[in-house]
């Protein structure tokens, strides 16, 4: 047997985002590592999720890698194809249990910017894709895990833009603003893993990947992380096997999960 | 006339002087006249695309973008518009993807913007790159089921809906036409957002069949498109076959638009290429790629790009030819079916090479 590489910090990130869902859970995804996580989730611990997805399809059969959340993979002989509308609503009336949304930008509460880069909205310096689902999703999903890159350019003291709500002031501000939903639960980095404290509402390395401590994770955001009380746990890494599966089984070409070269 | 209240933060942000720009989206009262004054008589309706573009989609319509971004979306309609020369129209939808490479050719001018991009495949910059040019202006901006709510507001024939979306986000401080509100049912402190129903001017559907009088029948993701054809003043209909009526009362398990919305009716077999069409053909993946990774680079990139993909196109059998032809065509519908599950998966093989720069294989997989 060929020994086996260590996983990539983008395997890791999948690794972990999988272990965010619970067996027979209705999962809202998207596109890319989200989605590798999910189904990375259903060939290990959780085989009887259900997958959403924004563009109608939800609980499909299985089959390969969707190029995007509009593939006839998301909705592979699906019972019902859903409506914009109604598959958001789906969300907002307390049927989905966890989603995933992607950022920019992430503040200290987990509010999140997918819209521009720069201080003017009119010439922004870079003008990204905007909300898509992922105001909707941020505003009336129960439980939301954010995954992203972390640096101080993107870890950031004030968003460019808000384009979706977390944890708004903090405190119990988001719900004082009517918002759904708890706000995010978790954000998944290649450094680390964060929760909210639970009364300010601030983001709190929870464990740190392995290689990196505080002080270099600090380093690389530009707000102040809280830290938990004692000493911080190494993120739980990926058996052998469940790397296999990842490597193998869930995305074999490595769209997803290889490191860009 | 109906006058309207906007959103004075959003106005000023926008920098929008003259609000008349932003009337017509939400003008009900103008949008139902327009519904009245139609022939409702059931009548054959089929014209060509040419004859379809020409005299429903008029410069400066509030123009649609449907179908999801790549997905049952009308693209060779809307290389139609280009070569035509359509000039100045607002784009709204959700997605709303494909408003980016009409910019350029001044298609259009005006977006109600929610998503513009190709998800994991890259950002678009030329739509960042046209916006920083001043040419394209944003008129409001939103998420994608906020909107979605006001399309379904028009179908249902209401004024607005109450959503809960938006509430505190930036998107609102952006978009004239929402606002924060006390949910009127309850006495205690409860902010919704109020979102307006939605009328664009018209609306251009591709679906899988339909009969001479518009009876339209779509498999697979439907998004906004019910919603979207109720509410248009104007409606074309685009399809992949035209079948007899009989076709659709015996198989009417996905008739979702009904004739009298129906303006036009083009049979318009890979009108939706290069995107995907459930049950006909997968996308072109590469092609995507290189727009994304090439022509959105530079405005020289995209010119020559649509160049060779638009203008040294007469139609979609044109633009078929340079994907592969034939062989793209089977390639493109064993991949769809295999997707959908209609086709056998076991042994079939996904994988494809991506686009890169300089690496043209002649056929666009």
């Amino acid at each position: 047997m060929t020994e086996q590489k260590p996983a990539n910090p983008l395997e890791m990130v999948a690794f972990v985002l999988s272990r965010q869902i619970k067996d027979h859970q209705v999962v809202y995804v998207g596109t890319g590592l989200p989605m590798v996580a999910a189904t990375l989730a259903r060939k290990t611990h959780a085989p009887n999720i259900t997958l959403v997805y924004e563009s109608g399809g939800q609980d499909p059969i299985p089959g390969d890698m969707p190029w995007s959340v509009g593939d006839p993979f998301t909705w592979r002989k699906s019972p019902i194809v859903q409506e914009m509308t109604y598959s958001f609503a789906q969300a907002g009336n307390g049927y989905v249990d966890i989603g995933f949304l992607g950022f920019a930008q992430i503040d200290m509460y987990g509010n999140i910017n997918t819209h521009m880069i720069g201080d003017d909205f009119l010439k922004p310096k870079s003008r990204l894709t905007g909300s898509g689902g992922n105001n909707d999703l941020s505003s009336l999903n129960e439980n939301m895990v954010l995954v992203g890159l972390q640096s101080p350019q993107k870890f950031v003291k004030k968003l460019d833009f808000m384009t979706s709500v977390g944890h708004l002031a903090g405190g119990d501000s988001r719900q004082k603003a009517g918002l759904l939903g708890k706000g995010p639960l978790a954000v998944v980095s290649p450094a680390a893993v964060f929760d909210f404290e639970p009364t300010t509402k601030r983001m709190r390395v929870k464990t740190l990947n392995p290689g990196v401590n505080f002080d270099l994770c600090q380093l690389a955001s530009g707000f102040e992380l809280l830290k938990p009380q004692g000493e911080i746990p190494v993120t739980e890494m990926p058996t052998p096997d469940i790397l296999e599966i990842l490597r193998n089984d869930v995305d074999p070409r490595g769209v997803f999960t290889s490191m860009p070269s | 006339m109906a006058t309207f209240d906007y959103n004075k933060e959003a106005l000023d942000n926008l920098k929008i002087t003259d609000t008349s720009i932003l009337d017509r989206l939400v003008d009900a009262t103008s949008a139902r006249e327009a519904h009245l004054s139609k022939d409702h008589s059931k009548r054959d309706k089929r014209v060509s695309m040419n004859e379809a573009v020409a005299e429903f989609v008029k410069d400066g319509d509030i123009a649609t973008d449907s179908g999801f971004a790549y997905v049952r979306t009308p693209h060779q309609a809307y290389f139609e518009m280009i070569r035509q020369g359509k000039k100045g129209l607002h784009f709204i939808g959700s997605p709303n993807t494909n408003q980016s490479y009409m910019i350029n050719f001044g298609v259009c001018s005006y977006s109600h913007n929610s998503y513009v991009g190709a998800e994991m495949r890259g950002t678009d910059r030329n739509y960042s790159r046209q916006l920083k040019n001043g040419k394209v202006t944003i008129l409001s901006e939103w998420s994608h089921g906020s909107m979605a709510q006001g399309f379904k507001a028009a179908q249902l024939a209401m004024p607005g809906v109450f959503s809960k979306q938006l509430l505190a986000s930036d998107i609102l401080k952006y978009n004239p036409y929402v606002r924060t509100m006390q949910n009127p049912m309850r006495k205690d402190p409860d902010p919704v957002v109020f979102v307006p129903a939605l009328y664009p001017d018209v609306t251009i559907i591709h679906v899988h069949a339909a009969d001479k009088y518009g009876n339209a029948r779509i498999y697979g993701p439907i998004v906004n498109d019910t919603a979207l054809a109720a509410s248009a003043r104007r409606v074309i209909i685009t399809a992949e076959e035209i079948v007899p009526e009989i076709d659709i009362r015996y198989n009417n398990k996905g008739v979702v638009i009904p004739f009298m919305y129906v303006d036009a009716v083009v049979e318009a077999p890979y009108c939706a290429v290069p995107g995907n069409m459930p049950g006909h053909y997968y996308w072109s993946r590469q092609w995507w790629e290189k727009f994304l990774r090439f022509s959105t680079l530079t405005d020289e990139n995209l010119t020559e790009f649509m160049k060779y993909w638009v203008f040294e196109c007469k139609d979609q059998f044109d633009f078929v030819e340079k994907l592969g032809g034939a062989k793209w065509v089977a390639m493109a519908k064993r991949l769809t079916k295999t997707t959908e599950y209609d086709n056998e998966d076991d042994g079939y093989d996904f994988s494809y090479e991506e686009y890169k720069p300089g690496n043209e294989t002649g056929i666009y997989y």
